[in-house]
């Protein structure tokens, strides 16, 4: 049985090594905020990180996640106050909302290399998520919201760890 | 509002002849229509799961949850009801908490009679209610407070879910009020007629950008939608659908390969006597993933059925054909005798628009998950149509509707597509067959191949024009499949002016328009080819979608024919005479605003920039938002359109939440925009060539443009904002392109190959 890590935790499934990753954290693992979206990698609702990449979980067999860490929307941050979720708070973001876990873990592989990415580098990154709300200026500005908030944390913690 | 679709069920709407009642139950106080439920729960004695079977409730603790009966699909409506009762209640929004609720017909719209979601009704049907229903509840709470108290319930305030005596600074919160079991409270008809609501300028808490109640859920992946219903021993099913949209049977299924994939339970052939479907499968199996895999091992035989052969081609050509004929189609609008007028006119214009087939596509495909539990059927699915999907679940069941629950989840998506329940057919014949609960979850590919779209319209304008330059005279004669005449319930279809039998007014909605035209036919007629080769739906916006295309581009043409501006021109036919008093005064004072926010006419644009502008009374005229767009646009010598602005003024009378609307107008704007430019659809030998989002292009982040957004709120009557604004951006575009370089494009999508073609004519 293969064995996956994922949010930290290690857990085993049951499924053939060509099921789509998705498949096995939505219905296996009872995950579900990692959202079915087009099934070829053209929206990018099923977003989730492979070792802190954003990978497009429905194009992902579950051989190639196996010895990988797998992170999804609910292992994203401890109680779901990541930055990028504070500020998709902030700005109201969401309508329908089902993108949105999607939106977020592919906006949060962005700013764990690049906390202060121009509007351009922001859309080439997230293109290929689809929002059929149409909520994308918000998205931008959730996202520049939050790569403001991580170079403020990690100015303060700087200080602090100066002083 | 169209007169057709009130009293749908007479004795399940009529709340100005029932009495409500605020009472205490075992979970705290509950407040409702009598009738409603709440009898029933007052006298329960304290069942283990007391399921609140009213409006709201507030438990012990000071909680007040809203039970909301329009399907949230990312309108935030559940959060704008519990705004409207937290207004009048006087509570805290921190204690302000909403639910779904089922099918029952007590949570039926007030005003409709049914539980449907659409046409941007929600807010402006449900807004007297929820206001009585939560002054109502503030009343009992006070009156509970002051016999605590022992002061009069004159000199107390209710703010914040707290009832203070400022005289004596006692205080009392609403949790303690519930606990004291004292807020009972009967409200005759009369009584809540009676009671006096707060005026526009005594409001806390409509009119402010509280955060919505459903977004925290959204952002951290805990949001159930009908997708991610688990229920013990469901199974799943994965659709096959035959290459024809519709009409097509199943000659025969081999399911040999398929019963070598692991997992796999069963094939059933749906027998669809709802006629929703045709020639569908389901392969069954333990999981979602081997259910696709025995989907794509079973081998189909089909008979394509009377539509194989069909594509847009042959559908435009049966449109103009029907248009040709004189006696075709029903008349929505006949003022005056506008053939008459043509020929007296000093200048006749006319003009062919058409739109193609579009496909919601919603993120969250459908789905369904349907489960027997002794007598009654139980379907999870986001839903926007509960009363008559139900009825589609119990056809497909073959029972009774009565037996059905169905338990509303969030909405990935609605657009429309929701208002349908062919999702429903699969999940329950499949439960049926494998006596499991089973999950359907279609592919994107089904999803869009078999999508109840927006019709492929077809639409000729004639314009006469006096010598003067006045417009004289319109005809206006609209060619589509009809959508809501599918549904089969009489009631949503409206008599034609020339009693020749109902019409399907959400096919015609807008072309009733405010400009004064002393001469004006508008004729609805059924492309029967359209109608059964692709039974369309209702999509954001509907009728006023494709009528105001005509209709904006048609006036664009008339104010270059005459040498006018084309915003003066709307101005001028806005003259508020006779029938549009009051509506077009709202429309021209929304078509300055947005102009003024524009900067319209104000400057001089580079060569092959543009602004185009368009005014819409969406989504009916009795139920109107006044919108209005300016487009800016710039166009490449080789056709194509880059639009660099839309500006969207909007009056809405009322905002419960304007952050909320800002959001929706401008989503609303994009729809437009993505309509306009990147959506097609094409049907080919009868079926949907587009499968998935390399095919069928809704508007990305590297398309967005500059989207600047203006709420008129005047204090009228709260309307509508989910649609309008879709409507009124593809003439906006339109026109800022011929204006940018006088390239007339009069059909949807707006391709560079039309642009660059108009161009050279």
């Amino acid at each position: 049985m293969p064995n996956l890590n994922i949010n930290g935790r290690n857990m085993s499934v049951e499924a053939a090594s060509d099921t789509p990753l998705l498949w096995v954290i939505r219905e296996q693992l009872q995950m579900t905020g990692t959202k079915f979206g087009c099934g070829a990698g053209l929206c990018g609702a099923c977003t989730v990180h492979l070792n802190g990449e954003a990978v497009r979980s429905c194009q992902t067999s579950l051989a190639d996640a196996v010895g990988k860490k797998i992170t999804t929307i609910e292992g994203l941050s401890a109680k779901g106050e990541h930055p990028l979720q504070k500020a998709w708070v902030a700005e109201q973001v969401p309508q329908c909302g089902y993108c949105q876990s999607g939106q977020i873990m592919q906006a949060a592989a962005l700013l764990s290399k690049n906390t202060n990415p121009t509007k351009e580098e922001v859309v080439a990154h997230m293109d290929g998520n689809l929002c059929r709300c149409m909520t994308y200026s918000r998205i931008q500005k959730a996202i520049m919201r939050a790569a403001s908030d991580m170079r403020t944390a990690s100015a303060t913690g700087s200080e602090r760890r100066a002083t | 509002m169209n007169k057709h679709v009130k009293n749908l069920a007479p004795e399940t709407t009529d709340l100005s002849r029932r009495s409500f009642l605020v009472g205490t139950a075992a979970t705290g106080l509950v407040l409702g229509y009598a009738g409603s439920g709440i009898d029933g729960a007052l006298a329960a004695p304290a069942p283990a799961n007391f399921e609140p079977s009213v409006w709201y409730s507030i438990a012990p603790d000071g909680l007040v949850t809203v039970t909301c009966g329009k399907a949230d699909m990312g309108q935030h409506v559940a959060s704008t009801m519990a705004q409207i009762v937290a207004e009048e209640l006087g509570a805290n929004w921190k204690d302000m908490r909403v639910q779904l609720a089922s099918n029952d017909p007590k949570f039926n719209d007030p005003v409709l009679g049914a539980q449907i979601t659409g046409g941007s009704w929600s807010t402006m049907m449900n807004f007297d209610a929820m206001s009585r229903a939560g002054a109502a509840g503030r009343i009992a709470l006070t009156e509970a407070a002051a016999a605590s108290m022992g002061v009069p319930a004159g000199e107390l305030v209710v703010r914040a879910s707290t009832i203070s005596h400022p005289k004596s600074k006692k205080s009392m919160s609403f949790a303690e009020v519930v606990k004291s079991g004292k807020a009972t409270k009967t409200f005759t008809a009369d009584d809540l007629k009676a009671i006096k609501l707060k005026s526009a300028d005594q409001y806390t808490m409509i009119g402010v950008s509280v955060p919505q109640l459903d977004i925290p859920l959204k952002v951290n992946g805990t949001a159930k939608y009908g997708i991610d219903v688990m229920l013990p021993g469901m199974v799943y099913g994965a659709l096959v659908t035959p290459p024809v949209r519709y009409g097509a049977t199943v000659k025969s299924v081999d399911d040999g390969a398929a019963k070598k994939v692991p997992g796999f339970i069963k094939a059933v052939t749906l027998d669809d006597k709802t006629t929703t479907t045709t020639g569908w499968v389901v392969a069954v199996a333990n999981t979602y993933a081997n259910a696709k895999k025995a989907a794509a091992a079973l081998k189909i035989d089909y008979d394509g059925g009377p539509n194989a052969k069909l594509s847009s081609e042959s559908l435009f050509a049966e449109a103009k054909r029907l248009q040709g004929l004189s006696d075709s189609g029903e008349f929505f609008v006949k003022d005056g005798d506008p053939n008459a007028a043509f020929g007296t006119a000093a200048k006749v214009l006319e003009a062919e628009y058409t739109t193609n087939i579009n496909i919601h596509a919603p993120m969250e495909p459908m789905n369904a998950t349907a489960e027997f539990k002794g007598d009654i059927l139980h379907i999870y699915s986001g839903n926007q149509f509960a009363t008559r999907s139900g009825a589609i679940a119990a056809g497909a069941a073959g029972i009774d509707p009565k037996f059905v629950v169905m338990h509303q989840m969030w909405l990935g998506g609605g657009f429309g597509r929701r208002l349908d329940a062919d999702m429903m057919v699969p999940a329950v014949q499949a439960a049926k067959a494998v006596g499991k609960p089973v999950k359907v979850i279609y592919t994107r590919e089904n999803d869009m191949t078999m999508d109840f779209s927006r019709p492929l319209t077809y639409q000729k304008v004639k314009a006469g024009v006096d010598g003067d330059g006045k417009l004289v005279a319109l005809s206006h004669d609209v060619v589509s499949a009809w959508p809501t005449q599918r549904w089969g319930i009489p009631d949503f279809l409206s008599p034609s002016v020339d009693k020749k039998g109902p019409l399907d007014a959400f096919t015609v909605n807008g072309s009733d328009f405010f400009y004064t035209v002393p001469n004006h036919y508008v004729r609805a007629i059924k492309n029967e080819m359209a109608h059964n080769a692709t039974p369309s739906g209702q999509l954001r916006s509907v009728a006023p979608g494709w009528t105001f295309w005509a209709v904006e581009s048609m006036v664009d043409e008339i104010a270059h024919a005459t040498g006018k501006d084309p915003a003066q021109l709307r101005v001028e036919l806005l003259d508020g005479k006779g029938k549009n008093d009051g509506g077009a005064q709202r429309l021209r004072n929304t078509l300055l605003a947005a102009m003024g926010l524009a900067g319209y006419g104000t400057k001089k644009l580079p060569k092959g920039e543009g602004m185009g502008v368009a005014c819409v009374s969406s989504q009916e005229r009795a139920t109107a938002s006044w919108t209005a767009c300016v487009a800016h646009v710039a166009v490449a010598p080789s056709g194509e359109v880059t639009v660099k602005k839309l500006t969207v003024a909007t009056d809405v009378g009322t905002q419960v939440n304007p952050d909320g609307i800002r959001a929706q107008v401008e989503g609303a704007a994009l729809w437009g925009m993505s309509l306009a430019l990147f959506e097609k659809a094409t049907l080919k030998d009868g079926g949907i060539e587009q499968t998935n989002f390399d095919s069928y292009t809704p508007l990305r982040m590297s398309q967005l443009p500059e989207v600047a957004v203006n709420v008129i709120a005047n204090g009228e009557k709260a309307t509508g904002v989910g649609e309008p604004a879709v409507t009124v951006v593809a003439p906006a575009i339109g026109n800022a392109v011929f204006n940018a370089v006088g390239a007339r494009v009069r059909g949807l999508p707006i391709t560079a190959e039309a642009v660059k073609a108009a161009m050279k004519a």
